[in-house]
Order: C-alpha cells, then sequence, then structure tokens
C-alpha cells in the first residue's frame, strides 16, 4: 500500500516549479503508507527529459542520498513503499513513461511485476491511440481491479487512473492558479499548501497536459470496494478519503468498540498513534477517564510495517515506553488499532503490568485479520494470523490480557458509514470483490 | 427602432438575442472584430446588419452609429469603455448603454478601484499595495517577506484589467516551501513588470493585495447614475480545469439560481453586496464628477475578515455571467436601456424566472496562455443536436470566414447554457450534448464537466460556511475589517492604519 503523489503546474511561468521540493514534503507526509523504499521521477525544466531515482530508504535519507546530484524538475511522481526495491516502474518504449501505484492491479505476479505489465500496456496503447484518454480508460478496463496509479509520459502528460470499484484512494488538490497535485491522501494536499478538491472517482481517469485536464468515467454500478483498512489503519487520522474524514471513522469506532462488549475499568489507554482517536472516543462514551499511557522514542515508525519480527520488536519498545504514573495500580482498557501476529501487543500487556497496571483488557478497533490481501497490503502468511487461528479468550491468555475483544465487521461497517456493498472487507472476511462485479 | 451593439463574444451573442427578443422589433446592428456566426444571423433576421471592425475604436463605432441613425447602443465589454467609444458616443448626443472612461476607471485600474473605495470607506477592501516596477514589488515582498502576515500570502496582479490575465495566488505558509515561494514570486513580478509595458493607459504597474479565500460570486447591476438594480447573483469558474486547477481565465463556466441567490449564499449576503456595488458607484460618480449609465458588477468574495468583499469591479455584464442573468431576466431589456438613458431606473422593477442556469464555455487547447495555438482552428458545431438536448449554443471567440467555414479566434469557442429545477440537473444537459462541438481538425476542446455538478456546489457550500461561521463570530464581536500583526523588533502595527497613513501621502 505505497503512498503516491503526483505534481504538474500550469501556465505562465511553470517550468520555474521546483517539484522535488514539493514531493519531497509530500511524500514524507505519506510515509506511514510505508518508508522502505521512496522513488521520485522528474521532468527536467531544459531537456524535457525524465530522470528516475530510486533508493531503499525513507524520504529524508533519499533527499540526502541524493543531494550531490542535479534533482530538479517542474513536474515529477513519487512514491513511498513498504517494500524494498518498489520503486516506481519504468517502460522504454514505445511511449517512455514512469509509474507510481498502490495496491495491484488483477495482472499476473507479484505486485511491482503486475504494475510492469500494466505500464507496458499503457505504453503501447499511448502510442496506438491518439487521445491519451482513451488509452487511460482501456487500460482501466483491462487491468481488473484493486489498483490506483499516476504515471508520467515522455509527453509531459501525467495520467491518473483509479480501478473501477476503487479499492485504492487517489486525492486531487489545487495551489492558486498554478498547480494540480495528486496524491494517495490528501493529508499531504494539506502539508504542501493545496486546496483539496476531492476524489478521482472509481473508474476514474484523469489526464494533465501542459494545454489541459480532461476526465472521463466509466458507466459503472453503485458496487464500491473501498479499502476499509485504510479507514482504520492505513491513512492518516487528518485525511479524507473518498469524502469520508478519517478523524471521523476512528471516532465513531471508538464509540462502537464501547457499545459491542461491556468492561470495567479506571482508565483507557490508547496504542500511539493510530489507536489514539478509538481510545478518546471510547473514554467519552463510557465515561472512564483517557490517559496518556506510552511515551515514544526516536522516529515515529509504524511497527505493522515493519519487516522483519526483530525490527518490529525494536521498534514497539523504542516508542512504547509506559508511563508509569499513568497505569500504576489502575484497571486498564487498552485501545490498538489492529493485530496481525498478536506479539507487539503481549509486549504491550507486559510492559504495562511490570509498571503497575491491575487488568489489562484489550479492545481492538478492527476485526480480526484473517485473510491475505489480493490488491498489495503487505499481510503475512495466513498460519502466522492468530485472529485466524485463535479464539478471542484464547488470544487473551497468550497476551496475558484479563480480556481481549475485536471490533465486529458490523461495527466497523456502521463506523465507516457506507453500506457493506461499496467497502473491501476481504482482509477480515477472506471475501474479495473481483473484476466480474464491475458492472 | 435601430440598436448597435458592441463586441463579438458570447456575451454580446447573449446581449443581441435578448434585445432582437424586445417588443420594440428593433434591427439589431452590431459592430465587432470577429464575425461571430450568432449575432450576424441574430442581425440578419432582424433587418440589422453586422459590420466588422475594431470595437474599441471611438471614432469607428460612432460614425458607424450616426451613419445607421441607431435610437441608442449596446456596448458588451470592456476594453471600449476603457478606450472612450460611450464618451464619443455622449458627444455625438448618440444614447449609450455603457460606462464612460471616467467611471470605467473603476474596471480598467484595479489600483484606482482599491484607493477609491478606501478613500470613500466602501466594506468589502482588501490590503494593498502598488508598484510601478518590478524591482520595486519585489524588494518589498522580500523586507516583509518572514514578518507581515499580509505580504506574504498575496495576489500579484497587473495593476491594469487585463482579461483576467497575470493574476497569481501565492500562499507562502508552509516555512518549509519558503524558498520555492519567494522564488515564484519573484519571477511573477518581473513578468508582470514585461506584462504591464503593452499597457501606456496606466501610470501603476503590479497590485500585490492580501490573499483571501472564500466563495466567490458576481453580483451585476444595472446602473443610471442614480438607482442600482441588482440582477441574480452568479458564479463564475476562474480556473481553466477541472477539480479547481490551473491559469486564471476570463471564465469557464457560471451557475446561477433557482432565485436571486445562490444555493451557498444568504439573502443578506446579496443586500450586502448590493450596499456595496452601490457605494462603488457613488464614490466613482463623485470623484470624477461624470454620470455611469450601464453595467456595473461586483466580483466578490465572502471572506473571513471583511463578510462581502470586492475582488474586482467590472464596468459591464461578465461574460459567461451575462448568459445566466439575460436567460431569466423576464423584462423587455430594451425597456430597461431606455430607462437607463433617461435615468427612469428608479421605477423599473427587475423580474427573473426562477430557474437554476448552468452556462459552460468551450475552449481550444492553449486558450488562454498560448492563444496562437488556440487559434485558427475550422469549427463543426450539430446546432440541432444541443437544440434537441435543451440546451443553448452562444458562439463565443469564432469567426465566420467568407467562404462559410467558422474559425476559432484564440479566446472560447462556445458557451452553453441549460436551465432547469436544479444546477446538477442543468449541468448534466450540457455534459451530453459537449460532443456536438468539435474541431475539424482535431486540434482539442477542453471544457469543465465538474461546474454545477453535486460535488462541487458541496464543497462550495462547505467553504461558504466555514467562511461564514468566521466573519459573522467578528461581526459579533465588532472586528470586521481588523487586522493586527506584529513586527519582532518594531512591535505591534496596524496594516490599515499603515495603508491608511500611505494613501495619504
Amino acid at each position: 500500500m505505497p503512498g503516491i503523489m503526483g505534481f504538474y503546474p500550469f501556465g505562465e511561468g511553470r517550468e520555474n516549479w521546483d517539484a522535488s521540493r514539493f514531493l519531497y514534503y509530500g511524500l514524507t507526509a505519506l510515509q506511514g503508507r510505508g518508508e522502505a523504499c521512496t522513488s521520485i521521477a522528474l521532468i527536467d525544466n531544459e531537456s524535457k527529459q525524465i530522470s528516475v531515482h530510486t533508493k531503499n530508504s525513507h524520504v529524508e535519507e533519499f533527499y540526502k542520498l541524493l543531494s550531490g546530484n542535479k534533482v530538479r524538475g517542474y513536474i515529477g511522481v513519487g512514491q513511498v513503499s513498504p517494500s524494498e526495491d518498489d520503486g516506481l516502474v519504468e517502460v522504454e518504449s514505445p511511449t517512455r513513461l514512469v509509474l507510481a501505484g498502490d495496491g495491484k492491479p488483477s495482472y499476473e505476479g507479484e505486485r511491482g511485476e503486475a504494475f510492469r505489465r500494466l505500464a507496458e500496456r499503457l505504453s503501447t496503447l499511448l502510442a496506438e491511440k491518439n487521445d491519451p484518454l482513451d488509452a487511460a480508460a482501456q487500460v482501466i478496463s483491462e487491468a481488473g481491479v484493486g489498483f490506483s496509479f499516476i504515471a508520467l509520459t515522455e509527453n509531459e502528460e501525467m495520467i491518473c487512473c483509479r480501478d473501477p470499484l476503487g479499492v485504492k484512494p487517489l486525492e486531487v488538490g489545487a495551489v492558486g492558479f498554478d498547480l494540480g497535485i495528486v496524491s494517495s491522501e490528501s493529508a499531504a494536499l494539506d502539508v504542501v499548501g493545496a486546496t483539496h478538491s476531492g476524489p478521482i472517482q472509481a473508474g476514474e481517469c484523469v489526464v494533465f497536459d501542459p494545454l489541459s485536464i480532461r476526465r472521463r468515467k466509466q458507466g459503472i454500478s453503485n458496487r464500491r470496494a473501498y479499502c476499509a483498512f485504510e479507514y482504520v489503519y492505513l491513512a492518516r487520522a487528518d485525511s479524507y478519503i473518498n469524502d469520508i474524514p478519517i478523524y471521523a471513522v476512528r471516532e465513531r469506532i471508538g464509540e462502537v468498540l464501547a457499545e459491542e462488549k461491556d468492561v470495567e475499568g479506571d482508565v483507557v489507554i490508547g496504542v500511539p498513534e493510530t489507536a489514539l482517536p478509538f481510545a478518546l472516543s471510547y473514554s467519552r462514551k463510557k465515561s472512564i477517564p483517557v490517559k496518556l499511557g506510552f511515551m515514544r522514542t526516536g522516529r515515529h515508525v509504524r511497527s505493522a510495517l515493519k519487516p522483519t519480527q526483530f525490527e518490529r520488536l525494536m521498534g514497539v519498545q523504542l516508542k512504547l515506553n509506559p508511563i508509569k504514573a499513568a497505569i500504576d495500580s489502575k484497571d486498564i482498557v487498552l485501545i490498538d488499532d489492529s493485530v496481525v501476529r498478536g506479539n507487539t501487543l503481549k509486549n504491550t500487556v507486559l510492559n504495562l503490568r511490570r509498571r503497575g497496571a491491575k487488568r489489562v483488557h484489550v479492545r481492538v478497533g478492527s476485526p480480526a485479520i484473517i485473510s491475505h490481501c489480493p490488491f498489495g497490503t503487505e499481510v503475512p502468511p495466513i498460519d502466522e494470523l492468530i485472529g485466524r487461528a485463535l479464539s478471542e479468550d484464547e488470544i487473551a491468555e497468550i497476551i496475558g490480557a484479563d480480556s481481549f475483544s475485536y471490533l465486529s465487521i458490523d461495527g466497523l461497517v456502521k463506523a465507516i458509514g457506507l453500506p457493506k456493498h461499496m467497502l473491501c472487507l476481504g482482509c477480515f472476511t477472506g471475501e474479495y470483490p473481483s473484476k466480474e462485479e464491475v458492472r | 427602432m435601430k440598436i448597435l451593439g458592441v463586441g463579438s463574444g458570447a456575451r454580446e451573442h447573449a446581449i443581441a438575442k435578448k434585445l432582437s427578443e424586445s417588443r420594440y422589433n428593433p434591427k439589431i446592428y452590431w459592430v465587432g472584430e470577429n464575425r461571430n456566426p450568432g449575432i450576424l444571423r441574430i442581425c440578419e433576421r432582424s433587418g440589422g446588419e453586422f459590420i466588422q471592425g475594431s470595437a474599441t475604436d471611438p471614432e469607428f463605432v460612432g460614425s458607424t452609429a450616426k451613419r445607421l441613425g441607431v435610437d441608442f447602443v449596446f456596448v458588451g465589454p470592456e476594453e471600449p469603455n476603457f478606450h472612450g467609444v460611450p464618451d464619443r458616443l455622449e458627444a455625438l448626443k448618440i444614447p449609450c448603454i455603457g460606462a464612460n472612461r471616467s467611471v470605467a476607471l473603476i474596471e480598467m485600474s484595479k489600483a484606482e478601484m482599491r484607493r477609491l473605495q478606501w478613500e470613500y470607506d466602501v466594506p468589502g477592501k482588501l490590503l494593498f499595495q502598488t508598484f510601478k516596477s518590478a524591482e520595486e514589488a519585489y524588494a518589498t515582498l522580500q523586507r516583509y517577506s518572514e514578518t507581515l502576515t499580509w505580504l506574504q500570502n498575496v495576489a500579484l496582479k497587473p495593476a491594469r484589467q487585463a482579461g483576467g490575465k497575470g493574476v497569481k495566488v501565492v500562499e507562502d505558509r508552509q516555512i518549509y516551501l519558503h524558498e520555492e515561494k519567494q522564488r515564484f514570486k519573484s519571477k511573477h513580478v518581473g513578468w508582470l513588470e514585461g506584462y504591464m509595458r503593452g499597457y501606456g493607459d496606466i501610470e501603476d504597474k503590479i497590485l500585490v493585495e492580501e490573499n483571501v479565500w472564500g466563495p466567490e460570486y458576481t453580483l451585476q447591476c444595472f446602473t443610471d447614475g442614480k438607482t442600482v438594480l441588482g440582477m441574480p447573483m452568479v458564479q463564475d469558474n476562474k480556473n481553466a480545469h477541472e477539480f479547481d486547477i490551473g491559469t486564471e481565465t476570463g471564465g469557464m463556466g457560471s451557475i446561477s439560481g433557482p432565485d436571486m441567490c445562490l444555493p451557498f449564499l444568504t439573502m443578506s449576503e446579496y443586500e450586502a453586496s448590493l450596499r456595496i456595488v452601490e457605494k462603488m458607484v457613488s464614490a466613482i460618480q463623485d470623484k470624477t464628477g461624470k454620470r455611469y449609465h450601464g453595467v456595473v458588477a461586483g466580483q466578490m468574495m465572502l471572506t473571513e475578515v471583511e463578510g462581502p468583499t470586492i475582488i474586482e469591479m467590472y464596468s459591464r455584464l461578465g461574460d459567461p455571467e451575462a448568459l445566466n442573468v439575460l436567460h431569466t431576466l423576464k423584462n423587455d431589456l430594451v425597456d430597461v436601456c431606455l430607462a437607463i438613458i433617461d435615468e427612469r431606473l428608479s421605477g423599473v422593477r427587475l423580474e427573473f424566472e426562477n430557474k437554476a442556469v448552468v452556462v459552460k464555455a468551450i475552449a481550444p487547447k492553449g486558450y488562454p496562455d498560448n492563444r496562437r495555438l488556440a487559434a485558427g482552428h475550422p469549427v463543426e458545431v450539430d446546432e440541432a443536436r444541443i437544440a434537441e438536448g435543451g440546451c443553448e449554443l452562444f458562439w463565443a471567440s469564432c469567426s465566420l470566414q467568407e467562404d462559410g467555414r467558422i474559425v476559432s479566434a484564440g479566446s472560447r469557442l462556445v458557451e452553453i447554457l441549460a436551465s432547469d429545477e436544479t444546477l446538477p440537473e442543468a449541468s448534466a444537459r450540457i455534459e451530453k450534448v459537449i460532443s456536438a462541438v468539435r474541431l475539424a481538425d482535431g486540434w482539442g476542446l477542453f471544457h469543465r464537466s465538474d461546474i454545477g455538478s453535486e460535488e462541487l456546489l458541496k464543497r462550495r457550500a462547505e467553504l461558504a460556511e466555514r467562511v461564514r461561521r468566521l466573519y459573522h463570530y467578528r461581526l459579533e464581536k465588532g472586528t470586521i475589517g481588523k487586522r493586527v500583526d506584529w513586527l519582532p523588533g518594531v512591535g505591534k502595527v496596524d496594516p490599515v492604519k499603515m495603508l491608511k497613513e500611505g494613501l495619504r501621502r
């Protein structure tokens, strides 16, 4: 579930803009979606050539590594990914293009391979068809479901597409009379000073060229498959996805959690950062005070994304030092965002006990993850998923909690506020949207 | 009765149509640079004539009007006003609907307009500063770039009305993008200086105004100098492209209705805006000692600091906004014109149909920045399909050639209007017939599908509500129009006081 961004200037003096500065801050804002690999492509102000830069590092380090080179350009796309060597896809001919992609199209192979096939197909169609909008529309109709992408061509076109069910997000913003910016999340638009204009619709393609922006919506049914995990965990709390504010969803999740299973406690504590809005509204709903339970050390690292177990545990231990004064001799309701393997949570509960917590009741703001994601979000092999293998009571026993429960699937749907037929709940149910449902 | 119109865009096509529908059955004559096929047809049908020629040449328009012996002249665009076409007609004792050169200054000089507004204390002001060179502008921007809030977040404009060109908005609120914005500002003031060299009729070159945010709207009014009669509010969309992205244009499409107000504005905002336009008309008449006969419009924005605020003034109907109001105007336009000429507008009641109206412009690629690219393409329009779709076609920047071909002239090609119960329904109606307009040589066209759409209306309403809460709060607290700032090392400063002192000097 990488974060992608495109930067496109218009009008008098458009060559004066430096896209790389905007991508730097925009991609930094998207880093919650992945930081193992950073990749940007820029069209040079003078030569009009596309240059591509990819490094297995987070954004800040990426730019430090690049600083010796000349990285300037007035049009650009960028991507941050949770997997190493997962940079922008480049196709040389017949039409040279680079592509930033989120999710995974329904082509054969792994994510990178599937996007390569899509990019090659787009390159061919661009050469065959007069209108890039026709090429983009055809790619959308051929590539199945589960992807968003931003492609930059040698002809200075920026082509932005979302699959027909809208699984992966893509949002648009504007700066003054000059800039168009496209991003996985609206928060990245805020960070670079853009005004959020709204989402690209499911099945829609938008083509930027130096003289116009044109868009085409495919005639589709009202079936959508917006990724529910975006609302629970992936997206930033300050983003809007599909016109729905993430923060409001997370507040409702906390309320639903409070309604679903009763528990007594002295203090509500949220696991930073994602679960904090859950904890705040849970506390309000139950009239149990909320406290700051942990202090973080070091850079913000999203623990579920770390590649190895060691790094994950280290990430958690560094990140979450319990605040003794907040928990000592208290009955705690601990709210977390999601549970994948369960080992980080086990550690957290243990740490709370050591600092004097009397009871620890764990509530999780998402349903049990029981299945993989066919759209590129990295989920461990299914035999490692604790929610698939064990019941809630068993999990409580293993992680050493006094009680443990997930948010129900219906509760999640209620919190998001969209009907089920508009969501992809695949990682919670094992049932996935398919391309047969497109029309 | 004989009427002569001036100008050859879609606005003038709409004016010609409305005049031709009058109960006086006037013969319609027209002067314009481009042989607009729509106006041409109306002239022919009414027994009048289209005369190709300079709309901005007072001698030419004056002598033509005299030769034809017309009852009055209706000037469409702003440039003939700036060039003194109405003044020439007045000298010839030919009645004219059109702001004379003196009063049209409120549009021609954005700098003079702002000075006048501050001098007469008309509400809805913006902080501003004018410059005679790029160097001077840049020095000031640089000096205060990290201190005076309003000079960090600015609109950079040519000081003269220049067909909606050259306006840039630079918000420098992210310290980490400061260098980038600063560099862009300096490049743009340089560009403005060069651009303004083309206009010798004004001393100020560059206008820097505080940047504001909020929903924009246009309030167009008829005036005879004594009475100002408001028409329904219209919202134009200035950004060239979808999602409110891209270069400032003359307007890519406009919405109005279903009543006098837009769905996201209130009647009290309408009234306040009308008072502002009235005050500006009195101010410019008082300042110049000249009578204002014609159309005046406030291109306005609801802002946090001032509530209804003037962005610019128009000395004519807006284009495309003219199409919206003329479509629903129930009065005979000729009657309105005669009342303006005789200065008895106070006895006229304007009436409008309650309809939602959407207008969308279709432009050749290249508009607005590379008009050479946009010009010279053969145009094909399936007029029957547009009519069958319940839409109305207005020809804009097109010229009918001797051989019968229609060729694009570089600006917006045509404008399509639809009305319905709601704005999204009218918008959808237009979308169905957009493909009826094409360029025969395959050159690309663009328009904005989002104008009048449910999504865009929702966003506008949300924006208006956010601003309204803020300015209402200021009204309550009595801080409307107040700005305070802090210059480290200097102390607390009042930018309004600074500006007023500057004006007195």
